[in-house]
């Protein structure tokens, strides 16, 4: 795994499979737009320093003959094919075309709500339970018929957590039951509407490496006191105990700073008198998805968090939802 | 012909006649650019309040938190409705009541009647309906701030089912957007025919200064572009008003509530298609008639022929008609299949060639120029890198692939400002201080002009450059607080230099607003072409009269005959015949 993640330099850190190809596309191109700005700045500024209009000096009625243009007009030509044909057409077949085989893909189907995720697994036996828009309430939001069929019996519903395994591809019907929405994994390169009255398939992979446990302690960073803010660090959690120098823990690992800006502006004011020079934190969730489509008053607030897990931790989660349904019903 | 010029006299006209009814091109071009000025700092302003919340999320707005509606903020804090209200009404105004109705109402109705000799325009009464038209468009949707809901909070894009399941200021929004669409329907045919049918004699095609075909294209684009969105307008009105379903599946459930009542076998997808048809021929619109209005300027003050001045009219009509084969880029996301992707990133990125042309043309048109900096000089100088940054940085929007990361967030709104605002809103700024002394026979100050472009120069880069980063970072747009998520969190100072940006930029206009009344009375007076320039609008008098040219001008020459060899003057008007 590369040793530091972070986001807001550039672009975030990427853990799946195509997304090296998007990244790449993208850094390309701002290349090109560097050769063509940068030279073409410097024949700008030229031009307005050495043709001041002066006393007893008059412009050129002729127009010059710059051939430079139109091999300019070609080269952009040229690049912005191999652009299209070369970069951007292969990676979106990449992304799009050729869906993987189902014994080979992890199926998941996200419904999308204001303002939330919803996550539908089929469960162990892999077929997923009919639903029913009359059935839906709060605690039934996709609206599963548990009673009615008997494939629904295993299935697992998550709202706002989706767990994934790693390390195989993963197939993605998504649909939306009230307004568009935009399935947006920053982290994954993966960006999809979400709209009702259809459902569209996804697919990507997951790097095998990329256990969101693992990731969570490789976003560790250390942010000096002075520079903290609570806007910034607002979704973070403390790596380890803070503790002064006369052995006081001033807060302990997994706590974050305040739920509000003032009581987060408050508890650093407070560490910073306690005399700690800098605060070591990691994002609470690493991987986030957001919603990407304007979809209402609360769309800035709908985001899930991503669980990555291996396919044995998967397993073990799959097997302990099951569990834990069976303990209700007792 | 001569009885009815003669009858042109306008000084026994009554005042509302004169100045408010009036059938006169230059009196509705300057109706059309007041109104629009003012809609525009409007706009503006919308966008200030807003970036409060974004740079201090949650907290208090200072002054002016505690007058906004309780619709809009709550103890003076802008709440989630709120701030969508004013985002979509900040797009709404900037690009239907701000930017076109200044660059084609205004700009096209006072210049290019002069430019071509014309009287007036070819139908003065239906230019005159155009404006009051737009004027009951603009005072439907300003209006429609001032009621209970505050205005449409769905997006400038109003995505059903979302703007069809809203309150009512949607529909407001929908009646107001008729109006305005009405407006521009009628002034398209008007610049169509008065162009054709009313040049001077000796005016051919190949002599029309740029200006003029960038607004000939442009009505064309409103002509053709507008009426799809009309009719979609209706059908949305349709939707929310008697309970259609042209845009509404069926199957909807809203917070739990199943919409058993939606007849349902409607599509989102199709307004979306719908919409961008219009709305990015409307892109055009808004960045075609700046266009023109730098390459007026940059041939006046380079004091040479444009280069290339059939190049840049082959580009703008290849501009024009491309413009009509790439809505479908805005809308990659929807889950389009690689066929008709393939399609629309290939035009989009055929497009940028003739952009590239006109940037180019523009440019090497400052080699072996006698540059005069004065103050539309800078602005428009100041446009072709903005514009430059601006269209280069739709390449990766318009790549499919790299659009999966950037599609939706900060670096397309940082994109499509930088081509609008240090763009065609600094060419509009260019064509304000150019033209003022043809409209007013007065000169706005030079040193006012001067303190208004450099700092506004350097704000407005301080407002869009960090947006490219931000969208880099995965933040997204339409966000009501981005530190609520990782990537605007990690991102927010970037955030705070934008806000700050925005709000120095709205200083930064004053000294434009003081120079602007100032002038109209006491600027300095200047002759009939204080620019020495070319083009016939400065053959008439200043301001002209009604009917414009004492007598009817006869064109002998291309519009840029600037440093002609041989000849004593740096300029030969295109009304001159030259001795030889």
């Amino acid at each position: 795994m590369p040793p530091d993640l972070h986001y807001g330099r550039w672009s975030p850190p990427d853990f799946s499979l195509h997304g090296h190809n998007i990244d790449q596309l993208i850094d390309v191109v701002h290349v090109f737009m560097l050769a063509l700005f940068i030279p073409w700045g410097l024949f700008f500024l030229y031009c307005l320093l050495k043709y001041r209009q002066k006393p007893g000096q008059s412009a050129q009625y002729n127009p010059v003959k710059a051939k430079i243009s139109k091999y300019a007009e070609i080269g952009v030509a040229v690049v912005e094919v191999f652009l299209l044909v070369g970069l951007s057409m292969p990676v979106w077949a990449q992304y799009k075309n050729d869906p993987p085989a189902e014994d080979e893909r992890y199926t998941v189907r996200v419904i999308a709500q204001q303002f939330q995720w919803n996550a539908h697994y089929a469960g162990a036996d892999g077929v997923f339970g009919k639903t029913d828009a009359s059935l839906i309430t709060e605690l039934n939001p996709i609206g599963l018929m548990e009673e009615q069929d008997p494939h629904a019996a295993d299935d697992i519903v998550t709202i706002n957590d989706i767990h994934l395994p790693v390390g195989r591809p993963i197939y993605m019907r998504l649909t939306s039951l009230d307004v568009i929405h935009s399935f947006f994994i920053p982290t994954m390169r993966v960006k999809q509407d979400v709209i009702p009255g259809m459902e569209v398939p996804i697919w990507f992979e997951i790097d095998a490496w990329a256990l969101s446990d693992d990731i969570r302690g490789n976003m560790t960073a250390a942010t000096p006191i002075e520079k903290a803010s609570w806007y910034k660090l607002r979704h973070h959690i403390f790596a380890e105990d803070v503790v002064t120098g006369d052995g006081e823990v001033m807060a302990a690992a997994g706590d974050h700073l305040g739920e509000s800006y003032k009581a987060g502006t408050e508890r650093i004011a407070e560490l910073r008198e306690a005399g700690v020079k800098e605060l070591v934190m990691q994002p609470r969730h690493p991987l986030q998805v957001v919603c990407a489509q304007l979809c209402g008053n609360s769309h800035f607030k709908m985001a899930a968090q991503l669980i990555t897990h291996d396919e044995a931790g998967f397993a073990a989660w799959q097997a302990a939802q099951k569990q834990a349904v069976e303990f209700e019903d007792f | 012909m001569s009885d009815h010029a003669h009858s042109h006299g306008d000084h026994d006209l009554p005042f509302w006649k004169k100045y408010v009814f009036s059938v006169d091109h230059k009196v509705i071009g300057v109706q059309y650019a007041l109104t629009a000025l003012v809609f525009l700092f409007f706009g503006f302003s919308l966008m200030m309040i807003m970036r409060w919340q974004l740079a201090y999320p949650g907290r208090p707005i200072p002054l002016i938190g505690a007058m906004l509606s309780g619709t809009l903020a709550a103890d003076g804090v802008l709440v989630g409705d709120g701030y969508n209200i004013l985002g979509a009404m900040h797009g709404t105004i900037m690009v239907f009541l701000g930017i076109v109705p200044l660059a084609v109402g205004g700009f096209g109705n006072f210049v290019l009647p002069l430019q071509i000799g014309a009287p007036d325009m070819a139908f003065p009464r239906l230019n005159m309906a155009s404006y009051w038209v737009f004027f009951v468009g603009g005072v439907i949707m300003i209006g429609s701030m001032f009621t209970k809901t505050s205005g449409a909070g769905s997006g400038w894009t109003m995505y059903p089912p979302l703007a069809v399941t809203a309150a009512y200021g949607e529909t407001i929004w929908l009646v107001g957007m008729v109006f305005l669409i009405t407006s521009s329907l009628l002034g398209s045919v008007n610049f169509i025919v008065t162009t054709i049918q009313l040049r001077a004699r000796g005016l051919s095609f190949f002599r029309l200064p740029f200006f003029v075909w960038a607004q000939l294209v442009t009505a064309f684009l409103l002509l053709l572009a507008f009426p799809p969105l009309e009719a979609a307008a209706a059908l949305q009105l349709m939707d929310r008003v008697v309970g259609t379903s042209f845009f509404m599946p069926e199957g909807l459930v809203l917070s739990t509530v199943h919409l058993s009542h939606l007849s349902g076998g409607g599509n989102p997808v199709l307004w979306q298609h719908l919409f961008w048809f219009l709305a990015h021929p409307e892109v055009y619109v808004l960045i075609l008639p700046g266009m023109g209005i730098i390459a007026e300027v940059i041939a006046n003050n380079t004091r040479k022929p444009l280069w290339g001045y059939k190049s840049l009219v082959y580009s703008v009509i290849f501009l024009g008609f491309m413009s009509f084969i790439v809505w479908a880029h805005h809308m990659f996301m929807t889950g389009m299949g690689t066929t008709l992707s393939t399609f629309f990133q290939a035009t989009t990125m055929i497009i940028s060639v003739p952009s590239v042309i006109i940037l180019t043309c523009l440019i090497i048109s400052l080699y072996g120029a006698a540059i005069r900096f004065t103050v539309p000089m800078l602005f428009a100088l100041a446009f072709l890198p903005m514009f430059a940054i601006g269209g280069l940085t739709g390449l990766p929007l318009g790549l499919t692939a790299s659009d999966i990361q950037l599609h939706d967030t900060y670096y397309v709104i940082g994109h499509f400002h930088y081509v609008v605002a240090p763009g065609t809103i600094f060419a509009m700024f260019a064509g304000i201080y150019y033209w003022f002394p043809k409209a007013t026979g007065r000169k706005m100050s030079d040193w006012l002009g001067k303190l208004h472009f450099w700092p506004s120069f350097i704000f407005i880069n301080a407002v869009f450059m960090p947006m490219f980063f931000q969208g880099m970072a995965g933040v997204l747009r339409r966000q009501y607080d981005q530190t609520e998520q990782l990537a605007g969190a990690a991102s927010h100072g970037l955030t705070l230099m934008s806000s700050w940006g925005a709000w120095l930029l709205a200083l930064a206009q004053i000294p434009f607003i003081v120079n602007f009344f100032w002038s109209i009375w006491k600027g300095q007076r200047v002759s009939d072409n204080p620019w020495h320039a070319t083009t016939l609008e400065w053959a008439a008098p200043s301001p002209p009269p009604h009917g414009n040219f004492p007598a009817v001008p006869v064109v002998y020459s291309g519009p840029y005959e600037y440093s002609v060899p041989g000849v004593s003057e740096d300029f030969c008007p295109q009304n001159v015949a030259l001795e030889a």
